[in-house]
């Protein structure tokens, strides 16, 4: 018996840390998608290989969280949006940017035409889908920019937490919902909604746009040369999938199809995604740009009553990693 | 280390002391309640001195103490979450999902032909995932606590319907046959002898309803909501890394658990001292 449950405590060690088999593990912030294809494409196309680097890919989900998987030790490395990290650093949990191949902002909210809605004044009064779970700090800023009270008092908007899915524009439940461009907006369209019937605002448009799909580790990590040479070497072949994938998006939609154990994704939206998201990542060798980054601290800092961050982050990213990786 | 250090000697002398209550005055009444809550403190105890002792991030496991110092300072919030999820989503549910079970089970026991339409019908819901219903009740039902109602009322009905049937085919035929020789109908018969002697089937139902009437909704919460709620707040504090808060959470939601299961149980020893299980 004894033995028999040592076995078992063993196998389960082994499965939970795929952390010692490979040199890096990545946490992405979402499902396999084309969302990071050029993290698939350097594997698949070898750019890891090359560099002498292993790395392990592990999909995140509705019910992961990439801050909490890094808090936990469960990843090297993680894609997370911007405000999200930020908020983790200030509850206690060092996160650092090291790159940030996407330069601009997919986020928007979509309303149907139908609600009356034509400029962000008309919200007032309406019914918004949020997404929660770390993806709620860039809506919280706009509407505190904005100065509506979205604690559903008067005056201000019914906030609803938004499933990651479409349904409360479909069912009419909901004025406006967040969507990305590369996938939700793409959803409501296939649902049989005409691109006429919406109105989109985007928050690059808004100018309450706040970095997203950067890459992120503990800080504490960055002390040790040798995990920071990994680093470089992961950023560098990752660029480079990321560029291939800008060039070839109909082929990096293939890789990252391959790469879905789920079979949940479909050709057409995997390649309309990739073609999307290669306007988000144009414009990005993968240096941070500190000017986006002092963009996105003002926009969470103008929270209002209820700041995302309460005082201006400091040490939140490096360029060291990606000053070294694109000479 | 040296608080991981006091509580284990905390430990020690706890075991020491609730050991020694035990065999000195093991038919005392405020000895009954002491070492029991002893025993609840000295792992609270534990858990503070593992925790600060090696340093484990707040963000894995809290502290008690922090715990309590934000279950303190958001007292606001957790009513406003409990009112939603509690009183409004479960209670309602929960009430609703037993009274039909109450009914359907009398029915399914007048008429054979029910019985066998209805019961795998029963079975049949009983089988369906929380994660799969939750999101197709609040495309129904909308975002607020009524989609979490209805979720509650389908986890519940079965449990209760089941133990009611049989609670219903207790009595055995000889006490049947009795009632028949005084002359009772069928309502006097079920009313008077049928109805109390199922009463320890039904509660067993009924309690076992009450545990998954809150999970089930706070669980459906995670399927859209509005902004408040148990299961909103856990799952939004989970991506906010407000661990301290979710904890708060869980602590509300075990102490609902628990009182609930305990009126339930009163109300039963009230109603069933007869039976044989209510003898201590």
């Amino acid at each position: 018996m004894k033995n028999w449950m040592m076995g078992a405590a063993l196998a389960a060690l082994a499965t939970a840390s795929p952390a010692f088999a490979a040199d890096v593990t990545l946490q992405l912030k979402w499902v396999t998608q084309a969302q990071f294809a050029g993290y698939y494409v350097a594997r698949d196309k070898g750019f890891y290989d090359d560099e002498g680097i292993d790395v392990d890919i592990l999909a995140g989900g509705p019910d992961i969280s990439p801050t909490q998987v890094m808090a936990g030790g469960g990843a090297d490395v993680t894609v997370d949006w911007m405000p999200s990290a930020l908020a983790a650093r200030e509850k206690g949990l060092p996160l650092v940017n090291i790159a940030q191949p996407f330069k601009s902002s997919g986020m928007m909210l979509t309303c149907l035409k139908e609600s009356g809605i034509t400029s962000p004044e008309d919200f007032k009064g309406k019914t918004l889908g949020v997404w929660f779970g770390g993806n709620e700090y860039p809506f919280l800023s706009w509407m505190s920019t904005l100065g509506i009270p979205t604690d559903g008092s008067e005056g201000g908007v019914t906030v609803l937490k938004q499933g990651f899915n479409v349904d409360p524009l479909l069912q009419k439940q909901a004025a406006c919902i967040s969507t990305m461009t590369y996938n939700e907006y793409w959803q409501i369209i296939d649902a049989g909604i005409s691109p006429d019937d919406l109105v989109t605002f985007k928050y690059e448009d808004e100018g309450v746009a706040t970095l997203e799909d950067g890459l992120y580790v503990l800080e504490d990590n960055l002390k040790d040369p040798a995990f920071k040479e990994k680093m470089v070497k992961f950023v560098r072949a990752s660029m480079k999938g990321w560029k291939w994938a800008e060039e070839n998006p109909d082929e990096a939609a293939e890789i990252v199809l391959d790469n879905d154990m789920t079979g949940a994704q479909t050709e057409e939206h995997q390649k309309r995604m990739m073609a999307e998201v290669a306007k988000l990542t144009a414009g990005s060798n993968g240096a941070l740009d500190p000017a986006d980054y002092d963009r996105t601290v003002e926009v969470l800092m103008n929270g209002g009553s209820d700041p995302v961050i309460t005082k201006k982050p400091e040490g939140a990213y490096t360029l060291e990693i990606t000053n070294e990786a694109l000479e | 280390m040296s608080v991981l250090i006091c509580a284990i000697v905390f430990w020690i002398a706890a075991i020491a002391l609730n050991s020694f209550i035990a065999a000195r005055w093991p038919e005392r009444r405020w000895a009954r309640y002491f070492v029991p809550a002893l025993f609840g403190v000295t792992l609270l105890v534990l858990w503070e001195g593992i925790v600060r002792g090696f340093g484990v991030s707040q963000v894995i496991l809290p502290a008690p103490s922090l715990i309590a110092e934000r279950f303190a300072a958001s007292t606001g919030v957790l009513w406003i979450d409990f009112r939603q999820t509690i009183l409004k989503g479960a209670l309602s549910g929960y009430i609703m999902g037993c009274a039909a079970a109450f009914v359907v089970a009398v029915l399914v026991d007048r008429s054979r032909f029910l019985e066998r339409g209805l019961m795998p019908v029963g079975n049949f819901l009983a089988a369906l995932p929380i994660v799969g219903i939750a999101p197709i009740f609040v495309m129904w039902f909308g975002f607020d606590w009524q989609s979490k109602a209805a979720v509650v009322i389908v986890t519940v009905f079965f449990p209760v319907l089941v133990n009611m049937v049989a609670g219903l085919k207790a009595t055995d035929p000889l006490q049947r046959d009795l009632m028949r020789t005084y002359g009772a109908s069928y309502m006097q018969t079920l009313v008077k002898m049928r109805l109390p002697a199922a009463l320890p089937f039904l509660f067993n139902g009924l309690k076992i309803a009450t545990t998954l009437a809150l999970i089930g909704a706070i669980v459906a919460e995670f399927f859209g909501s509005p902004t408040r709620g148990m299961g909103f707040r856990i799952s939004t504090a989970v991506g906010q890394l407000d661990m301290a808060l979710v904890w708060s959470e869980i602590t509300v939601a075990a102490l609902a658990g628990t009182g609930f299961y305990g009126l339930i149980a009163l109300v039963e020893k009230g109603l069933t001292f007869w039976h044989p299980s209510q003898r201590g």
